[in-house]
């Protein structure tokens, strides 16, 4: 052992570029870690400015005129999201893809409009971006889920305890007849994408505007 | 590295076997069948099994005919990735995809892991490209500079021109041979060395730009070959791209670390053939190219746990008996205590690519139908968390810092 510490020792000491180019690892490796650490961390921060400025442009007239014509864009405030039991107040955004989820969280396009008839279905960060799904795990059946529109709002229950699906199971954002459901959906287990974590919840007050 | 290489490229050769013979009738009619893919990274690092990858694109074209291209600015980062498939008759582009893109007009841009790709199979010519990079930072300014000098050049222009025309003019017949090509590239009049140069500068486009992890894939198809290439680079500054004449050179270009693997397939003959280039530096000088050497490379503690390997600028081809080829090539690639629990790997300017195929034989009327594309993957639910345990990677890949540079310091 003494003598394989020597010959890395006169290896690194007649190798200048050995040393130089492990100086290099070292400092990359470095500063790859610090930004693994800081990444949750600086998504959060970008995604609470996010939510300031999608908190303002929901309250807007031209977001309410766009919401009576369905024409929300994608990335653009959808409604507002509140669930007091696990402490989520936050502003939902049009899309799901990995731009628009930047919000924190997102409509499926292809599902109904908050507080419509049919499933609306809501997928949101649960490690990063705010993690507003973070404890999504923790709701129980009878707790309330309250979705604020820039037309009105509507209160839904948890029907179902959590449950989860592999991430190509689309039958959860199925409407089921005429009934008025939201579906959130969050990967699982937390830090993974392996599975989803499925909430189901009916309407159970709607307190859409005239 | 070597055993990825190797697998994708029996993976190609599998495929393109298996799908002669999914399409070879009990005559011996043929169809034409071919593939090409290619794949590179700019880094890739797997410390005790847990992965990172930075600046990733992969493209495919095989003679069903499809298309398919992924890229990713960063594996972590979901918002850095694209991905394009195209099947017969179908063209897909995707946006370019970034995790952060910081535009500031005409001073700076500044990207951070972006991937783009496309894909198409239009005119039976399958063709997929994908380019990522980990960090791209265009210095502009050019433009701003000149305006604000514009008025001191015009008056200095023709004195300086008079001034240096003599002194170059004299030295002209000395050291001309060394220079000439230079300033040929440079486009420089010399009766009017400053005028031509102050011209030359306006063809720049930027100040600077440095371009960390730049790797692209591509798969093409046209009438006479199938060309798989693929290109990673570590790192790269240019300063004052677009001064030269010839391919808009930059004045100095200086890469660290790259690959090059390139396969092709001739449709006509029917033959293959791959070629590697990589490099650990690379300069150039208005795009005339300064020769760096490569270092060989270097076993340590052989049949130990401890047993680590160091490549600089290593590459190789490999040539199966079913006719596919491939190349496989490293700018740099470092495979630290491999015993303990499959070490540690550090690839800095990946690339590997590979084709293969068999041209068309084709003497009676019809010809079985070609190959089923290749799978598409099936939507899914919204992706919401990350594949990474952020905390445990990023303290691992400090530690591994500390660690290298206890080592660097140790022989002090």
């Amino acid at each position: 052992m003494t003598q394989e510490r020597q010959s890395v020792s006169e290896l690194l000491s007649s190798k200048l570029w050995l040393r130089r180019t492990l100086s290099a690892l070292s400092v990359v490796l470095l500063l790859s870690g610090l930004v693994l650490i800081g990444y949750p961390l600086a998504s959060n921060l970008w995604q609470g400015r996010l939510q300031d400025r999608l908190g303002k442009q929901l309250a807007s007239p031209q977001l309410r005129q766009a919401y009576k014509d369905r024409k929300v864009g994608t990335g653009d405030s959808l409604t507002r999201l509140k669930i007091p039991d696990i402490g989520v107040d936050v502003v939902v955004v049009e899309g799901t893809t990995p731009s628009a989820l930047r919000a924190g969280a997102g409509h499926y396009t292809q599902t109904a409009l908050p507080c419509d008839v049919g499933n609306v279905a809501i997928a949101g960060h649960r490690t990063t971006f705010g993690k507003p799904f973070s404890n999504l795990d923790r709701l129980k059946v009878g707790a309330t889920i309250e979705l604020d529109t820039p037309v009105g709002g509507c209160v839904y229950q948890v029907s179902k305890e959590p449950f989860v699906v592999t991430p190509n199971d689309l039958s959860v954002l199925d409407a089921i007849g005429g009934n008025r459901t939201l579906t959130l959906t969050t990967c699982n287990p937390k830090g993974s994408a392996a599975e989803r974590l499925v909430i189901k919840a009916t309407l159970s007050k709607d307190l859409k505007q005239a | 590295m070597r055993i990825t290489g190797r697998l994708c490229t029996l993976a190609l050769s599998s495929m393109v076997v298996a799908g002669l013979f999914a399409t070879t009738p009990a005559s011996a009619d043929n169809a034409e069948a071919y593939a090409g893919s290619a794949a590179a990274r700019a880094l890739n690092l797997d410390v005790l099994g847990i992965k990172l990858t930075a600046g990733s694109t992969d493209a495919l074209a095989n003679s069903s005919p499809a298309a398919h291209a992924n890229g990713s600015g960063l594996g972590l980062i979901a918002d850095s990735t694209s991905k394009a498939d195209a099947t017969a008759g179908q063209d897909q582009s995707s946006p370019k995809a970034c995790a952060l893109n910081l535009p500031i007009s005409g001073i700076l841009t500044v990207a951070l892991a972006c991937s783009q790709s496309s894909a198409s199979a239009i005119g039976g010519n399958p063709l997929a490209a994908s380019s990522a990079d980990v960090a791209a930072i265009d210095v502009g300014l050019v433009n701003l500079v000149l305006e604000l000098l514009q008025p001191i050049l015009d008056a200095l222009t023709p004195v300086l021109d008079q001034v240096i025309g003599t002194v170059t003019g004299t030295l002209q017949p000395l050291i001309g041979g060394a220079l000439d090509p230079l300033l040929g590239n440079l486009g420089l009049n010399l009766n009017s060395p400053v005028r031509s140069l102050v011209d030359a500068l306006k063809n720049v486009t930027n100040l600077a730009t440095v371009h960390v992890g730049d790797t692209t894939s591509s798969a093409t198809t046209d009438a006479g070959k199938v060309t798989a290439l693929a290109t990673a680079k570590g790192g790269e500054v240019d300063v004052l791209p677009g001064l030269g004449m010839v391919g808009a050179a930059p004045l100095l270009s200086i890469v660290l670390g790259s690959a090059t693997a390139s396969s092709t397939f001739d449709r006509t003959t029917g033959q293959s053939a791959a070629s590697f280039d990589p490099s650990l530096l690379t300069l150039q000088v208005l795009g005339v190219t300064v020769p760096v050497g490569l270092g060989a490379p270097i076993t340590l503690f052989p049949g130990t746990l401890l047993e680590s390997t160091i490549s600089i600028g290593a590459g190789h081809t490999i040539s199966n008996p079913d006719g596919t080829v491939g190349a496989v090539a490293d700018g740099v690639s470092l495979q630290l205590l491999k015993g303990v629990s499959g070490g540690i790997t550090l690839e800095l300017a990946h690339a590997e690519s590979a084709v293969g195929g068999a041209k068309a034989l084709i003497t009676a009327q019809s010809v079985n139908p070609p190959a089923p594309p290749a799978e598409v993957k099936a939507a899914e639910l919204a992706r919401t968390g990350a594949e990474a345990p952020w905390l445990p990677m990023g303290m691992m890949l400090i530690l591994a810092a500390f660690v290298t540079r206890r080592v660097t310091r140790a022989r002090r």
